[in-house]
């Protein structure tokens, strides 16, 4: 098993007055499933991927990471755990304008104990695989939509994590881009990645191997 | 990662011209500023520090205390020297010197004469064995042994005898004014650091009796002490300084005056250290060319340094945690793809290193503009080599790290305490809390820039008040030329009296000795003895001056007469000491006996009070004696011009320089105007004015730049705010009043701050003088003015170009 969540619950304070984001939230993913989350705007999808991902803490339950407990696990130890296993896509990209194609790709390496020559073989590779070889030396701003999105899985990808978390990959994509960014993730799961997505879209959610709903921060 | 830090640096540079341009402006500002007054400290701190022996060699000068406070002489009298050398039990040596001035010295060989030869001494084998001097020819143990020897240095050898070999130079022959035959038996190398002991021609100490120095030395006792007369000695290194002291002490109490202590005087000998003489303005050193260092004046310049450097330390963190929110995504990210906060940390310091070492370049080339600019503060010697020093360069790249981590380190937490979350939700992050801290330095900036102006303008307005004050006495028109001692006659004289008075221009013309206002001054102890009150003992300056003198000056008489004839001595007595001796109208004075030197002298006139210093200084007791008694033999010719504008100037200066060569045609014509004097009594005073302005100027530019900063930051974030309120029909006038409210008030907070610690420290300032400005109200609000003006321009600027902005344009962009 890769994760598991047991009771998750997730609260704020406002105005002396608990509002629920996550309401009792369990939820187990084996290694090499494909999950979609799916629900309203304002359900609380978002929220629960951040938490899967390390990101944001909840307040109360118990999350297994590979048999770790990340409820208690120090902040430092939990930033190593998602450094190694968990890489994200984001909705926006989220690519450095800053930095090239190749550069972007090579950050989340640079973060990690990998040699230069181990680098250079590794953005190559993904360059290759993604097809994009030509455009690395551009930057993000000089890329279309989905081919920035493209570089954004790459990223994710080259420090070959277990996990994929995407938060509405193709939100700002036309339908096309969307459908090949899809059949990516499904290569991609195919060759052994968990992955789990949030989407809106009925027809992505079929692309996974198991769908979760939320309503109101509650799965149904 | 190194590489990609600075690449990502560099992009982020670049991509923000406009704020990197201005942190690297005003951080260079800063930092030229500190390196230049850094090379200033540095230098006046590093003399002397070569010798082996520095701590053990000490000056041992005279401090003389009187009721009224005491007076130094760098001078010891003369036979102090042999006394400590019989009790040599803890001195390892002894060196009594005189410093003499000759006019000329001749090298027989070449017949070649060289004309006021400086940095010359009479001295002994002691004055090397205190220090060690590397002998390029001759020993220390013969060279100055018998009379008329002479020790060159090698600097004086290559001048006097050019492409000679130092060995070959042994054995010639120089004639000091054409009477004096002094035979070369060494050389020595010049000390190649810094250093106050810049003597070049040692004498040996035994010539002294047959030459210029011999009254100095024949006629020398206990009671003499004559400024040309000095000693250093270097203790033994197991001997405690305090002993040496206590020797001295007694000493001076062995060999003191009777008639000076019936004054209430004391002469103390005192050990100055080798370390302290560069900073004791007591004593002088022997390099009359250069002022002396002053402790004080370095301080005040490190602080205007630190201060400048904080300014623009401040530009940095403002500006950095304003852009934070542009750079919110990049920190998101870089922490979702495994980036830790120490990591972060370190890419922003890197940043701001690679922006301070950008600065700091453009630094090093203002800071040659700076040493040009400041070239009167600056002493000669200090030069641009300097930064080649090994220590300076330490010194530079320790102040660059302090640097980084002082701008740096704050925006560096600030945007490394971002969490991922907020990016992924795509929340912009709020700042509010950090604007505060933005506001509280802002506030400081505005402080010390107006702190500045205000000085600036308070130290002007004092200068002013002083220049243009009545010193009592005419200034204008009036000019002085002084003869050479040597090349006087009473004949030469005459006939320069009558050229002189011959040329229509000239109004009146005196034979005397200073002006009235002078940097030299004579002065006597004198008593006065009434039947009925206590004795009146006090020091009192003397005037001397032919009969025209007075009128020349229009120093006006209140009562009496002037001297009648020039065979007895007779007091003109000023305000002053009239009404020291206790007499409350002139009349009252008038033949009333005073002693001094053992002679008495009745007061036949008083008159009018004048400065005798520059306004600093209260006005002393003071004395007109005529031409003293003597047949004159004055040797400073003081002239009015009548009808004399800046046209006809040059012309008449010209007709009295023909004059003068007619009569001396080897000596320099150098006439001094009064108006001139009184300008150089306050070139302390101008100086620090001129380091003001600039400091003012520098401080305001730098506050401008990070308003500027601040301003262009804050109307982007509200261009969206300004293009729907345009739309809604606000005009130019409104938007601006609208985007400077925030900023004004805190010019005004900090004017209300920054008033009275103005206030307090021009106060203090003025404490030095006996006459003082007004601190008037309208020079606060003037300088609160100029802040205010400057600020709004600069706000003004800004608004009128964002907001000429098409509104429906950035209602789209945002
Ligand atoms: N820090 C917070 N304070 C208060 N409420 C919050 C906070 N973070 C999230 N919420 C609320 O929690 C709810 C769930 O938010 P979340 O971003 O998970 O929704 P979502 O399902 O991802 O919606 P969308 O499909 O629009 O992205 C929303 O109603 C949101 O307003
Ligand atoms: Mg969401």
């Amino acid at each position: 098993m890769l994760l598991e969540l047991n009771n998750i619950y997730k609260w704020v304070q406002s105005g002396g007055q608990k509002i629920f984001l996550l309401k009792d939230i369990n939820l187990k993913v084996e290694e090499g499933e494909f999950i979609s989350i799916m629900g309203p705007s304002g359900s609380g999808k978002s929220t629960l991927l951040n938490i899967i991902g390390m990101l944001d803490v909840f307040n109360e339950g118990e999350y297994n990471f590979l048999d770790e407990p990340v409820h208690s696990l120090k902040e430092k130890h939990r930033s190593n755990l998602y450094k190694q296993y968990i890489g994200f896509v984001f909705q926006a990209y989220h690519l450095l304008d800053e930095l090239t194609v190749y550069e972007n790709l090579e950050m989340p390496l640079l973060y990690k104990k990998y040699s230069s020559s181990e680098r250079k073989a590794l953005v190559a590779d993904m360059l290759d695989k993604f097809n994009i070889v030509g455009k690395q030396n551009l930057f993000p701003s000089q890329l279309s939509g989905g081919q920035q999105q493209l570089v954004g899985i790459a990223r994710a990808l080259i420090s070959s994590p277990k996990l994929i978390l995407a938060d509405e990959p193709t939100g700002n994509l036309n339908s096309k881009q969307g459908e090949e960014i899809m059949e990516i993730f499904k290569e991609l799961n195919k060759d052994g990645v968990t992955i789990v997505q949030v989407t809106h879209s009925e027809k992505n959610a079929t692309y996974g191997s198991r769908t979760i709903n939320l309503l109101d921060g509650r799965k149904i | 990662m190194i590489k990609n830090y600075f690449k990502i640096a560099f992009r982020n540079l670049w991509n923000n011209k406009l704020f990197s341009l201005i942190k690297i402006s005003s951080l260079a500002i800063g930092l030229s500023v500190s390196f230049v007054i850094g090379l200033m400290v540095y230098y006046d701190f590093t003399f002397d520090k070569f010798h082996p022996d520095k701590d053990y060699i000490y000056r041992v000068t005279t401090e003389f205390v009187t009721p009224e406070g005491s007076f130094y002489n760098p001078g010891v009298s003369f036979p102090l020297g042999d006394a400590l050398k019989q009790n040599s039990a803890s001195l390892a040596a002894v060196a009594p010197f005189l410093t003499t001035y000759p006019l000329h010295i001749k090298n027989t060989v070449t017949d070649k004469t060289f004309k006021n030869p400086d940095y010359v001494i009479y001295a002994d084998k002691g004055f090397f064995n205190v220090f060690k001097y590397r002998w390029l020819a001759g020993s220390k143990e013969s060279a100055l042994e018998s009379p008329n020897q002479l020790v060159l240095s090698e600097k004086r050898a290559k001048k006097y005898f050019p492409n000679t070999n130092y060995t070959d130079i042994i054995g010639a022959h120089m004639v000091y004014n054409d009477t004096i035959n002094m035979q070369v038996t060494g050389v020595v190398a010049n000390f190649t650091e810094r250093t106050d002991i810049v003597f070049e021609e040692f004498i040996s100490l035994k010539t002294a009796h047959q030459s210029d120095m011999t009254s100095a030395v024949l006629s020398s006792n206990w009671n003499g002490t004559n400024s040309a007369s000095q000693l250093f000695i270097k203790t033994s290194k197991n001997a405690n300084a305090k002993n040496v002291q206590l020797a001295l002490n007694k000493l001076a109490k062995e060999h003191k005056d009777p008639n000076e202590a019936e004054f209430g005087n004391e002469r103390k000998f005192y050990m100055q250290p080798l370390q302290k003489m560069h900073f004791d303005t007591n004593y002088y050193t022997f390099d009359f060319d250069s002022e002396l260092a002053s402790k004080s004046v370095l301080i005040s310049l490190g602080c205007v340094a630190l201060f400048l450097l904080l300014l623009g330390s401040i530009n940095f963190i403002n500006l950095n945690t304003a852009q934070a929110t542009q750079r919110a995504k990049e920190i998101g990210v870089r922490k979702t793809l495994g980036g830790s906060k120490k990591q972060l940390i370190y890419q922003f310091l890197g940043e701001t290193f690679l922006l301070t070492t950008c600065a700091a370049i453009v630094s090093i080339v203002l800071s040659f503009w700076l040493l040009n600019i400041f070239s009167d503060y600056i002493p000669a010697g200090l030069s641009s080599e300097l930064f080649a020093e090994p220590t300076v360069i330490i010194f530079v790249v320790l102040l660059l790290l302090a640097v980084t981590f002082l701008s740096g380190f704050y925006p560096a937490v600030v945007l490394s305490h971002f969490k991922p979350i907020a990016v992924l939700k795509n929340q912009i992050i709020a700042t509010n809390d950090k604007t505060s801290l933005r506001k509280y330095l802002t506030v400081f900036q505005f402080i010390i820039a107006q702190v500045f102006i205000i000085a600036t303008l308070l130290v002007g307005k004092q200068i002013s008040f002083l220049l243009q004050k009545d010193m009592g006495f005419k200034t204008e028109a009036i000019a002085s030329v002084r003869a050479p001692w040597f090349a006087m006659t009473p004949e030469k004289q005459q006939r320069l009296l009558t050229k002189i008075k011959a040329i229509p221009e000239v109004n009146k013309v005196s034979l005397a000795e200073y002006p009235p206002a002078s940097f030299s001054t004579s002065a006597t102890n004198t008593s006065y003895f009434d039947d009925t009150n206590a004795p009146v003992h006090t020091e009192l300056q003397l005037l001397y001056g032919d009969k025209n003198y007075l009128d020349i000056y229009g120093i006006e008489l209140l009562a009496g007469r002037k001297q009648n004839n020039d065979s007895i001595t007779e007091y003109v007595i000023n305000q002053t000491y009239m009404r020291m001796l206790g007499f409350k109208k002139p009349e009252d004075a008038l033949g009333k006996i005073i002693k001094a030197d053992g002679e008495q002298n009745p007061i036949v006139g008083v008159m009018k009070d004048f400065n005798q210093r520059s306004l600093k200084t209260a006005i002393k007791p003071l004395a007109f004696v005529g031409t003293g008694g003597a047949n004159s033999s004055f040797k400073t010719f003081h002239i009015s011009f009548a009808n004399v504008n800046g046209e006809n100037l040059p012309v008449t200066t010209k007709k009295l320089e023909s004059a003068w060569n007619e009569v001396y045609t080897d000596e320099p014509f150098e006439l001094v105007f009064m108006d001139n004097t009184i300008k150089r009594f306050y070139s302390q005073e101008r100086k620090t004015a001129l380091l003001l302005n600039w400091a003012t100027g520098l401080a305001i530019v730098i506050s401008c730049l990070g308003l500027l900063g601040l301003v262009v930051y804050t109307t982007e974030r509200r261009t969206k705010e300004i293009g729907i309120r345009k739309v809604l029909g606000a005009s130019l006038l409104e938007l601006n009043v609208l985007l400077s409210k925030e900023f004004l008030s805190l010019v005004l907070i900090a004017f209300i701050i920054a008033a009275p610690i103005a206030y307090f420290g021009i106060d203090y300032w003025l404490q030095d003088f006996a006459h003082k400005t007004k601190l008037s109200w309208w020079i606060f609000a003037v300088s609160g003015v100029i802040m205010l003006l400057i600020a709004m321009l600069i706000m003004g600027v800004r608004t009128y170009i964002s907001s000429t902005k098409n509104p429906i344009k950035s209602l789209r962009t945002e």
